[in-house]
């Protein structure tokens, strides 16, 4: 085959990885709009696939649970991936590779080579990652680029988009003629059709979520592709995978002409001094195959035994990874919350108990995106620094739809069960509490049991009893006071996101009573005939 | 033309107020009151059927919509519950009277609420996204809110609640049917014609609780219906407004008809074994002289089909 014919077919394959680049990339970006209610009970589409493919995620967690998930089997295929065709999952399919190679493009960054920042960093956190997870903590959700990429986009980027849209529909719809209004309306529901969001969605570490996603962006200007040569853990095992593989890329040698343009063409850095090419790196992109002069870069179906295999940490930095790993979980049993839990952590309906699901959830979010009253949010520190940006209900965002099992069906990991609906209904994740201090009927002697009207369990758990009452002016008035039936009460939190009070609410829901911890059990005098013991 | 219509109606009813003497109970083709509201009360398992009938003895669509009108009919469809629980105004209730608008060459029919629940998961599931679509009318549409189009508008004739959000379309529809499907509440007692209009106005609406009976009153100011039908196909009967169990729903097969917001509610909660007093946005209206609510002095014309 003689050097014109290598450099069509070259030019061809590197074309072809652009398109299926892309459209792996609109597939993401479908799946991603997707992850909401879709006119049905059950999602339509396999929206959390990419998080079950993710064989960092399914190590991680597997390790912390020491059991098989059977969920997250689709890793397997991006395993096998990897050992047949190297770190072409990061050259050819990553939504975030192909995101911040568009970024790159957009502001014309030139390759040119630099070295790696920090080359072993990704080896580090992946060692870090698999030994905190053996000790029970997995770490994977907070750097695992699916994560850092969903998490920014599903609660800042996305609710974003929607608020400015909205915005500028409704100053035209609001102040612009009616000419302009016959093109801006249309264009505003059929947008609205395609890819808005039903409605705006608020999300308590939308900032953070939005930070981390953007330092990945803004540190491509220091390099392109830094978060995948320097950070990405991901990226390190895929190339641990990528090592003891059967394919890899056949660069430069001696006989060469010394240009080293595959060096300076190369966005992970993968072409070292003497023009070798290290599949722990190689993305498969193809960039070199085609700016090589000589079109002497090829694929190379055995692997030379010479060359870099393994993780290519030092002993000592290994060591020194794995000692580190250690000492967040010898910590965290220790502290309070190991005890006393944060009574206002309530979790989604289906969730495992505490330290199972932290174990579990990874962190994408999507049970956050697709709760469709806006009532999951991500915890701060409630739930430890270990639990940061797990969900829980804040029910006066938003409450626990009685007939809705989303969350539960979005989650890849079964951190949150999956439930028939009729189980949902009957499953309870907490308990609602009146503060009579500000309870309209009680404090203020004034009608309201907009609770009772929304209760949603057929017998209702909220109820009222009719007394007299001797309001401010000295008459004796009847009043409807409500009260929470402990054995109906689920915990969904729609009185309180309905309460009318414009503050604190007057009644709220806490983790009481939620049947993933018999410890919160509520105190039931029925029962305990003697609660002294 | 609305306060023509309602100088005509207090006139009516004051010399109402002056012939009472008699009591006329009416059946179907009986004699008429003078000056009492017309209301049609059908009893049909077809509830197709019932509501045809039921706004014909009316007097027909054409009555109260002109071709190229724009008209908007507002049922009840608060809650992600399915037809049989009662919640919501029954899907075919409203397709019916979508089509009749649509036949009287109507220009726009929109459907709407503001719903309580998620509003995708309750139109889905009440059946109304289906009716609406199976008309097969381009005309015919059922949209969810804009929250845009919430006004912040004076209620100039009100007595308590002075101004509040209430959706533009609404208030700017040349023919506004209302149809609410008759149901239990903890406050109110039940829910009717009144309370539906909760479903267009915007703001913290929980707060109009206080003083429920006078706010609904002073909202009936402002949004007048054209139309009132009120389902009572089947009712709840406790556990409302949104109910679940089938063990509190009875069928009664009813469909009320009236222009008298009051008069639908009032005769409505006879069907509950209640007395129209018991209802107190039924008597805040009446003494606002907005309609009739003593079932005596009403025009009630019944049919079976």
């Amino acid at each position: 085959m003689n050097r014109a014919v290598r450099k069509i077919r070259y030019r061809l394959l590197s074309g072809a990885r652009i398109i299926v680049q892309l459209a792996a990339l609109a597939l993401f970006f479908f799946l991603f709009i997707k992850t909401d209610y879709t006119d049905s009970d059950t999602l339509q589409y396999a929206v959390n696939i990419l998080f079950r493919l993710d064989p960092l995620l399914a190590l991680a967690t597997m390790l912390a649970l020491k059991t098989v998930i059977a969920l997250m089997f689709p890793a397997v295929i991006i395993v096998v991936l990897s050992l047949v065709s190297g770190r072409s999952f990061c050259g050819w399919l990553c939504p975030m590779g192909a995101l911040l190679d568009c970024w790159s493009r957009m502001f014309r960054r030139k390759s040119g080579h630099s070295p790696t920042r920090f080359p072993d960093l990704p080896a580090v956190l992946l060692v870090i990652i698999v030994v905190s997870a053996v000790l029970g903590v997995p770490l994977a959700g907070y750097i695992d680029p699916f994560s850092i990429l969903v998490r920014g986009l599903s609660q800042a980027v996305y609710p974003g988009f929607n608020e400015v849209t909205v915005s500028f529909f409704t100053f035209t719809y609001d102040r612009a003629p009616e000419s302009v209004n016959l093109v801006t309306e249309p264009l505003y529901a059929f947008l609205q059709k395609t890819v808005l969001p039903a409605d705006q969605k608020y999300y308590r570490l939308g900032l953070i979520s939005l930070a981390v996603l953007g330092a990945v962006f803004v540190l491509e200007f220091y390099q392109r592709r830094f978060f995948c040569r320097s950070v990405c853990p991901l990226g390190a095992l895929l190339g641990w995978c990528a090592g003891l593989g059967l394919l890899s890329v056949q660069g430069g040698d001696d006989t060469c002409g010394r240009c080293r343009i595959c060096r300076t063409t190369c966005r992970m850095g993968a072409v070292d001094e003497d023009r070798r090419i290290d599949p722990q790196r190689c993305t498969l992109c193809m960039d070199c195959f085609t700016a090589c002069p000589r079109q002497i870069i090829a694929f190379d179906p055995v692997r030379p035994v010479s060359g870099p295999v393994g993780l290519s940490l030092s002993r000592r930095r290994f060591m020194g990874s794995a000692a580190a790993a250690v000492i967040l979980p010898s910590v965290i049993g220790t502290r309070t919350l190991a005890v006393q839990p944060d009574p206002l952590l309530i979790r989604p309906p289906g969730s495992t108990a505490e330290i199972e699901f932290l174990q579990r959830c990874v962190r994408c979010g999507q049970c956050m995106q697709v709760c469709i009253t806006n009532g999951l949010q991500p915890v701060m520190l409630r739930a430890g620094v270990e639990g940061m940006f797990s969900p829980y209900l804040v029910a006066r965002t938003g409450y626990c739809e009685f007939n809705c099992t989303l969350c539960g069906q979005v989650c890849p990991t079964g951190a949150i069960a999956p439930l028939e609906k009729e189980e949902k209904h009957r499953f309870k994740i907490g308990h609602a509490w009146f503060d009579k201090n500000l309870c309209l009927p009680f404090a203020k002697n004034t009608p309201c049991i907009v609770c009772e009207e929304h209760c949603p369990t057929p017998e209702k758990a909220i109820r009222f009893q009719t007394v007299s009452v001797v309001d401010e002016a000295g008459e004796t008035r009847s009043l409807k006071q409500p009260y929470v039936v402990d054995d109906l009460c689920i915990g969904c939190g729609i009185c309180e996101t309905m309460c009318p009070l414009p503050g604190r609410p007057g009644i709220f829901v806490t983790s009481d009573g939620e049947v993933r911890n018999p410890d919160n059990r509520l105190p039931s005098p029925d029962t305990e005939t003697d609660v002294y013991g | 033309m609305k306060r023509r219509r309602l100088l005509k109606q207090m006139l009516l009813l004051s010399a109402g107020f002056t012939l009472a003497g008699p009591f006329y109970r009416i059946n179907g083709n009986g004699v008429r009151a003078a000056g009492a509201p017309d209301i049609a009360r059908v009893v049909g398992a077809d509830y197709g059927t019932a509501v045809k009938e039921a706004v014909d003895m009316l007097g027909g669509m054409k009555q109260f919509i002109s071709p190229g009108q724009n008209v908007v009919v507002k049922p009840n469809i608060g809650w992600d519950r399915n037809p049989d629980q009662a919640a919501n105004t029954h899907p075919v209730v409203v397709r019916t009277l979508v089509e009749m608008a649509c036949d009287a060459g109507a220009k726009t029919v929109r459907v709407f609420d503001y719903t309580c629940n998620e509003k995708r998961r309750s139109y889905n599931n009440s059946g109304m996204t289906e009716a609406i679509a199976s008309i097969g009318d381009k005309r015919a549409k059922l949209v969810h809110i804009d929250q845009r189009k919430f006004k912040n508008t004076r209620i100039p004739e009100a007595k308590a609640l002075k101004e509040w959000d209430i959706y533009k379309d609404a208030l700017t529809a040349d023919c506004y049917i209302n149809v609410p499907v008759a149901k239990h509440h903890g406050l109110s007692r039940l829910t009717l014609g009144l309370k539906n209009s909760m479903g267009v106005i915007g703001g913290r609406r929980g707060r109009l609780h206080h003083n429920l009976g006078q706010n609904l009153a002073d909202l009936a100011t402002l949004i007048k219906p054209e139309l009132t039908v009120i389902d009572a196909t089947r009712i709840l009967l406790d556990n409302g407004p949104q109910g679940g169990s089938l063990d509190d729903v009875r069928q009664l097969d009813t469909v009320l008809a009236s222009v008298d917001p009051v008069a639908a509610d009032a005769l409505a909660t006879t069907l509950f074994e209640l007395e129209p007093k018991v209802i107190s946005s039924t008597v805040a209206a009446y003494e606002m002289g907005l309609g009739e609510m003593d079932p005596g002095r009403m025009n009630i014309m019944e049919r079976s089909v």
